[in-house]
């Protein structure tokens, strides 16, 4: 009697079935390396970042609402034990919001954190993106995180070649990206008043066209109307075009290469989650992930499998 | 109330696998010269109904399994003591000197870093309070909404250790605060806790506004100053009568301001880390009145049980393999 339930191969199945479920108990979860990711998010918060020239369901934005936008967006991208900080930039610095948290645990948080992010908590007025930088970098260096620096690149007042900022202290010890955010196509920057209502927009005589800090870069031998004293920069008006405002991609490559960052342009939610995740910015951690699924797999299969078989038997049977 | 939910729907259409069993009985037939033969027996019939139960339940238990079956996040309604609080923080410059007003040295900490860490110490305090924080110095900065996450306080907290940022304009930092409390069903006081170490004049324009809504949200505001050396305290009479405007002393005037508003209000000046310990505790001691808050259940995950259950199924089909008899 005993080799009888030894011949049926439905014991079997059901007797690995069993194992299978039992592997589960003993082994529910198995350590595997999964890429996390540490970043902190700057967002330009100055004027230029008011230019609408991304689209929206069919409507203009501006850049920071778009920038807002997708980076809501990311947050339901990146993988749980992830961490986001965030931080805003205007003047010649940032301010930090608040440090890298997690992003699955804090999620509500920081969306609203990034929905809260508007043009009128900048507390300063001007738009020194390269020291800006520079300063963002020196300050998060302790903090072991990713800078995610986005601008459009506009310095505001104009940078005087001679006085670049020196990123050789921060070159190799930074890691991060800027993020250009912005069209190709100068596009007018709106303007406030002091009650923060919309007031037409810049024009060419708002804004500075160029430097007048310091001394000119070139030799000043060669500047009409220069005077050492009245004139530094020479006589002649500046003409320019500082109160429109257009990504400057090149600019900003130049400095995430000085800086030793990558760079990448803001298109949309999909392209900036895939910027981000690459190798250099993930950390390898072993998170305990959920294997039961693959017994449970196995025992349903083997379970259906005894269920299934005995139909071509007993249409066989029947024949018979 | 269970909200029961799954992690992977589509591995539900797994569930018709679960009619397999009404075809068959999962038992090899035995042939019968003639089945009439056989008397009808209830027993046995009631045992392959049970059986063929049995096995309908496994396959549908590993499919829900492998949904990741779970009960959805819940909340329950609780009473505990405490308060609703926004933290309004001071980000000006002064705020990176100490109480003597001088670089921080070893032996000396910031004004703000000891706000840091006597606040820190503060929210671990209030374990069921919702926590909001607002900073200001030139313009207001908003931090974090109300919130029970205190990792990411903390977290929010400790980024004030990064330099501090222009002026002080107080009042655009206090309508920051108070937007934080608007539309918020909340049960229990509304607070304001304002951590400063200066005041600055408020606009006309601005005093109406604050007026109305400290008012109207029904707030309760605790004014923290941090009196650095020889500069002027809240509480001072100026000397000179021509000096008694905001101007020339914006300290006194904001006190005077928040004390005519006729809400509940308290002034500390703190002139030093201890003193201001001592105001922090007596902030916490005082805001411990009930208040209704919701505990927040986690989701639960059910999948495990489901295991269980198949488990446990299986091994009573394989048990009744060892009565099968075969002739």
């Amino acid at each position: 009697m005993t080799s009888n339930y030894l011949k049926n191969y439905r014991f079997w199945l059901l007797s690995l079935a069993l194992l299978a479920m039992l592997v589960a108990f003993i082994r529910p979860t198995q350590n595997q390396p999964c890429p996390i990711y540490n970043y902190t998010f700057i967002i330009d918060i100055t004027r230029s970042m008011n230019a609408a020239d991304y689209r929206l369901d069919g409507q203009a934005v501006s850049r920071l609402d778009y920038v807002k936008h997708s980076l809501r967006g990311l947050l339901a991208k990146l993988p749980c034990h992830s961490k986001v900080g965030l931080g805003l930039f205007t003047e010649r610095r940032s301010t930090l919001l608040f440090e890298p948290i997690d992003v699955c645990q804090s999620f509500n948080e920081i969306d609203t954190a990034l929905a809260n992010v508007d043009w009128r908590m900048a507390w300063a007025a001007d738009s020194r993106i390269a020291s800006g930088l520079l300063n963002t970098l020196q300050m998060l260096e302790k903090l072991d995180t990713h800078v995610i620096f986005i601008t459009d690149g506009q310095e505001a007042p104009p940078v005087n070649p001679r006085y670049r900022s020196d990123f050789a202290a921060v070159k190799g010890k930074a890691k991060g990206m800027i993020i250009g955010v912005g069209g190709l196509q100068a596009v007018p920057i709106p303007k406030f008043n002091n009650k923060g209502e919309p007031d037409g927009f810049y024009r060419p005589n708002d804004v500075p066209h160029r430097s007048t800090f310091g001394e000119a870069d070139v030799n000043s031998e060669k500047i009409q109307g220069y005077n050492a004293r009245n004139a530094p920069f020479g006589s002649e008006a500046t003409v320019g075009s500082e109160h429109l405002s257009a990504l400057q991609e090149n600019y900003l490559q130049v400095l995430s290469t000085e800086a030793g960052l990558h760079y990448q342009r803001l298109t949309n939610v999909g392209e900036l989650a895939k910027a981000l995740q690459i190798p250099d910015f993930a950390e390898q951690q072993n998170i305990a992930v959920d294997v039961r699924w693959q017994a449970a797999l196995v025992a349903l299969c083997l379970l259906v499998l005894v269920y299934v078989r005995i139909v071509c038997k007993q249409s066989k049977l029947s024949n018979y | 109330m269970m909200n029961l939910a799954v992690d992977t729907p589509w591995w539900l259409a797994g569930l018709v696998l679960a009619v397999l069993p009404l075809f068959n009985s999962g038992i090899p037939p035995s042939a019968y010269p003639w089945l009439p033969l056989l008397p009808i027996d209830p027993l046995s019939q009631a045992i392959s109904v049970v059986l063929r139960a049995c096995a309908m339940a496994t396959i549908a238990a590993l499919v829900l399994g492998l949904a990741g079956l779970h009960q959805t996040e819940q909340s329950r309604e609780r009473i505990g003591y405490g308060a609703n609080i926004v933290l309004l923080l001071d980000r000006s410059n002064s705020m990176d000197n100490t109480f003597a007003g001088k670089t921080p040295d070893g032996a000396n900490e910031s004004k703000a870093t000891a706000a840091r860490r006597l606040l820190s110490d503060f929210v671990e305090q209030r374990p069921h309070n919702l926590l909001g924080i607002a900073e200001y110095s030139t313009a207001p900065l908003f931090v974090l909404p109300l919130t029970d996450n205190k990792a990411a306080i903390h977290a929010a907290i400790n980024a004030t250790a990064t330099p501090a940022l222009a002026y002080t304009h107080v009042s655009k930092g206090l309508s920051m605060a108070l937007d934080l409390f608007k539309d918020q069903p909340l049960s229990g006081s509304r607070i304001v806790l304002l951590v400063s170490d200066g005041a600055a004049a408020i606009d006309p324009d601005s005093e109406l506004q604050l007026r109305v809504a400290f008012k109207r949200q029904n707030i309760r505001l605790y004014w923290l100053f941090l009196r650095t050396a020889n500069s002027p305290g809240i509480f001072d009479k100026p000397q000179d009568p021509r000096d008694d405007n905001a101007g020339a002393m914006p300290e006194r005037y904001l006190h005077l301001f928040f004390s005519s508003l006729n809400i509940p209000y308290q002034a500390y000046q703190a002139e030093s880390p201890d003193a201001m310990q001592q105001a922090i505790a007596d902030i916490n001691r005082l805001e411990q009145a009930p208040m209704h808050y919701r505990e927040r259940i986690p989701k639960r995950d059910l999948s495990g049980d489901c295991y269980l259950w198949a488990t446990a199924l299986l091994a009573v089909l394989l048990a009744v393999k060892f009565f099968e008899v075969k002739r």
